[in-house]
């Protein structure tokens, strides 16, 4: 049991915008009073809801073959040290499982979504998510290029295709459904792509990947699944692509959607020499259209690596950086590529992404749809948001940085027009609430009685970075984690899942068609429940989800 | 061999290659044997590189390696004409002369093949479960092997940090083997070295390591007579279901009993709490 005295309290979800508010815990939630346990003294300081990553690659096959990828970069990070209670481990580009808790619990996140897991590896993926401490965890599972699912959508056969889908959803032991690149990828095992939305999709006549797209958002909308579809688009990355995002945006009206690292897929201009940023564009079709949610994949200049299910994509960057390439194919599901980066402001594409992400963040006009990522470690390691914090919160602090940007810049950004600052209602907007809620967990993100006590104390600080970076008090299920900067306790997260309901005679309509594609027996396929610490089955409801 | 939609004849629809120094069993499970000299697996993939990017080569030079210019510019022919090209390389390209600049070699032609097709490379793992070793150890420490702990947090150095190479340098005033026999392969110096400490073996077997161990505990077979986690080489997990029952306790149950045991023993290490932003 705890009382918080004195704090001013940012609880966007209730409305509370700075209020002076006492809080009380008692069994890891909020209470409307308890007169025993600790007492804190907040007085003068910041509280908000820890914070939840709606888009972050943390755990699976895809970072963990980038840690493989980039001892150079373990050798200069920062080292975690045995404790007694704590277990060793790396920070930097590419986090060790047990410092990814110890990090995002540094700042003040408690909540994180792994977003991109193959159903073959999500055995793998779980058993990494249970070695991150302290963090409550989901996961979502790649569908737009599986290629059983492809082949009913080829034949007609949507309904089945839905029941399968959910299927998979419970195999993963996931959340809900990302799309990588519908088409593209399952065209790269050719090693061709698929850019546009009526592209051919290689071994495929019908569909193309704005049908895979439009079915899949409305599978997921029937199945009542709390988040909608996440869907990474195709043509990231690519000079002109933000036709491509918008004719994708025009495809899902009706539907609710994700939209996630929006900053990749918002580029004008014809080819890498003319790239230019087309934020505002896209932003105004987006308040405009309520049914979607996004998330920034905001960059910061420095190293990173970055790791995506986008094969073909990665191969080009690849080709243009000359540095290490890693590719994983995924037998019938997906693949993935992973390529270290490093982002120059002098480098003028560079300096573009890196206007377009806050440009994106500025210009969509609601908190509770554009939320704050770097599609980590794609645009820049998690561990650098409260960066991103102070340039959204401080102009003048902007205005500084791009001063330092190449004078070529000039007509190709918007971001020196734009005067927006950031309130810490709308941080704690962007960081929290807003992205708890596309998620579909009501009791994260949220200071209200009955809800869980993840929640954050700052120290008021004209320096805003430091202000993030050094939360004064953590609390993960109303325990203190962080004191101060010291790991008090790491206790072990839960991880939501879902379980969609499907035909019954499925598993027997699935078995001989997977029998006939994978190199593994069916009964070994879905991953099993006993492996899942701390699960919590999260409901869907098909009549609720689309409004 | 698995037939499927885009190789409906399987084993028929497929081309197997095999590159070895001698010809093995299995060069009659393949359509093609290229017998290359041995130490000249370098030599034989820079020129392959060389001759796909339509370099000049002399005959001279690809008659060093053991092949034809005429052998080679086929299996080029034939690796561009394919759909998805693997090539799967093991210790006789890695633990030979040149050593990993072979494994850097093959990598680097894997990733320029992509400029024709789609072209990839996998490592042949050993026996048991190297690969769930490997990718446990990278989630929790950054690094597949040759992992120091002894600052606290892990370093990696292959050639220092190796466990050859501690046994030789005898670094190590105890060990714990588990799944493993290197008393079968390791050099001299290295198994004197085990002879010489405290060394525990876990092993469902009796094997030349725990016959020089002081400590041999039996364990139950993995996948046989205890469940578990295999990874396959492409790093698919494989659930292991065990068919028979064993007197045997498990590894993992060992391990936990002697973790346990360990836990009441007064720690070494430091009291000071672990800070985070210490370097941040
Ligand atoms: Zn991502």
């Amino acid at each position: 049991m705890l009382r918080i005295i004195g704090g001013t309290v940012y609880d966007p979800a209730n409305g509370i915008n700075g209020e002076v508010k006492d809080l009380y815990v008692a069994d890891g939630r909020f209470v409307s009073k308890t007169e025993e346990g600790q007492t804190i003294d907040a007085t003068g300081m910041v509280i908000f809801p820890g914070g939840v990553d709606v888009h972050t690659h943390v755990a699976g096959g895809s970072i963990n073959f980038a840690r493989a990828m980039t001892p150079e970069d373990h050798r200069r990070t920062q080292a975690f040290i045995r404790t007694k209670t704590r277990r060793s481990g790396l920070g930097g580009m590419a986090p060790t499982t047990f410092a990814t808790g110890y990090l995002y619990a540094g700042m003040g996140w408690t909540t994180v979504n792994e977003a991109a897991v193959p159903v073959l590896s999500a055995r793998h993926t779980h058993e990494e998510l249970r070695d991150i401490p302290i963090l409550d965890k989901s996961s979502l599972v790649l569908m737009a290029n599986n290629e059983i699912i492809l082949d009913l959508l080829e034949d007609g056969e949507d309904e089945r295709a839905k029941h399968i889908l959910a299927w998979h959803i419970w195999a993963a032991k996931s959340y809900g459904v990302k799309a990588v690149n519908p088409g593209g990828v399952a065209s790269w095992k050719w090693g061709k792509d698929a850019k546009h939305l009526s592209s051919k999709i290689e071994g495929y006549d019908h569909i193309t990947p704005g049908v895979i797209i439009n079915k899949l958002a409305k599978m997921v909308d029937s199945l009542g699944i709390p988040h909608p579809l996440h869907l990474h688009c195709n043509n990231l990355g690519a000079p002109g692509n933000v036709e491509t995002t918008l004719e994708t945006m025009r495809h899902l009206e009706g539907s609710r959607a994700h939209f996630a690292h929006l900053q990749y897929h918002a580029y004008g201009g014809d080819d890498w020499g003319t790239m230019k940023s087309e934020a505002a564009q896209l932003a105004e079709y987006f308040n405009a259209h309520p049914n979607m949610t996004t998330d920034a994949g905001a960059v910061l200049f420095g190293d990173t690596v970055t790791i995506t299910a986008d094969g073909p994509w990665q191969h080009l960057l690849y080709k243009l950086t000359g540095r290490k390439w890693g590719n994983l194919d995924v037998e019938n599901e997906t693949g993935c590529g992973i390529v270290p980066y490093t982002y120059r402001p002098s480098n003028l594409v560079n300096a573009v992404q890196w206007a377009v992400g806050l440009e994106l963040l500025l210009l969509i006009n609601d908190p509770w749809r554009v939320f704050l990522s770097t599609d980590h470690p794609n645009g820049a390691c998690f561990w650098r948001y409260p960066e991103i914090i102070q340039l959204l919160m401080c102009a003048d602090f902007r205005n500084d940085c791009m001063a330092k940007l190449p004078p070529e810049i000039k007509n190709r950004i918007t971001l020196p027009e734009i005067n927006r600052e950031y309130t810490l209602y709308e941080i704690a907007t962007i960081t929290s609430a807003g992205p708890a809620k596309a998620l579909g967990l009501p009791h994260k993100g949220n200071l209200g009685i009955g809800k869980d006590a993840d929640f954050v104390i700052y120290h008021h600080d004209k320096d805003i970075a430091r202000m993030f970076g050094h939360p004064r008090y953590v609390f993960k299920g109303g325990e203190i984690v962080i004191d101060d900067g010291e790991i008090r306790e790491a206790p072990q997260g839960r991880e939501y899942l879902i379980k969609p309901s499907y035909d019954p005679n499925t598993d027997d309509f699935l078995k001989p068609l997977f029998e006939d594609r994978y190199c593994m027996s069916f009964e070994n396929y879905p991953v099993e429940m006993e492996r899942i610490e701390h699960a919590q089955i999260q409901n869907c409801d098909a009549t609720d989800a689309t409004n | 061999m698995q037939k499927s939609k885009f190789l409906p004849r399987g084993r028929k629809d497929r081309t197997v290659v095999l590159v070895d120094i001698r010809e093995t069993k299995s060069a009659k499970a393949a359509d093609l044997f290229l017998q290359v000299r041995p130490g000249k697996d370098f030599e034989m993939l820079t020129i392959l590189r060389a001759m796909i990017k339509g370099e000049h080569v002399t005959d001279d030079q690809v008659a060093e390696t053991g092949l034809t210019t005429d052998v080679l510019q086929d299996l080029i022919e034939r690796m561009k004409k394919a759909k998805f090209g693997v090539m799967f390389f093991g210790m006789g390209l890695s633990m030979t002369r040149g050593k990993h600049m072979n494994a850097a070699a093959l990598l680097t032609l894997a990733a320029e093949m992509n400029a024709f097709t789609k072209f990839v490379a996998m490592p042949m793992r050993g026996h048991g479960n190297v690969t769930g070793a490997d990718v446990i150890m990278r989630w929790q420490t950054g690094y597949p092997f040759g992992i120091s702990f002894n600052r606290g947090y892990p370093r990696y150095n292959p050639g220092e940090f190796s466990t050859v190479d501690i046994l030789v340098r005898g670094d190590t005033d105890c060990a714990f083997i588990i799944g493993a026999d290197p008393g079968a392969t390791m050099p001299r110096p290295a198994i004197e070295h085990l002879a010489k400490v405290p060394t525990i073996v876990l092993d469902p077997h009796v094997t030349h390591t725990s016959r020089l161990s002081r400590v041999h505990i039996t364990t139950a077979p993995a996948g046989i007579a205890a469940p578990g986690t295999g990874y396959r080489m492409d790093e698919v997990p494989m659930p292991l279901r065990p068919a028979l029952n064993s007197p045997y306790p498990s590894d993992e149950e060992v391990i936990r009993r002697i973790k346990e045991a360990i836990a009441e023993k007064p720690d070494w290490m430091t009291d000071q709490p672990q800070m985070i932003f210490s370097q941040v």
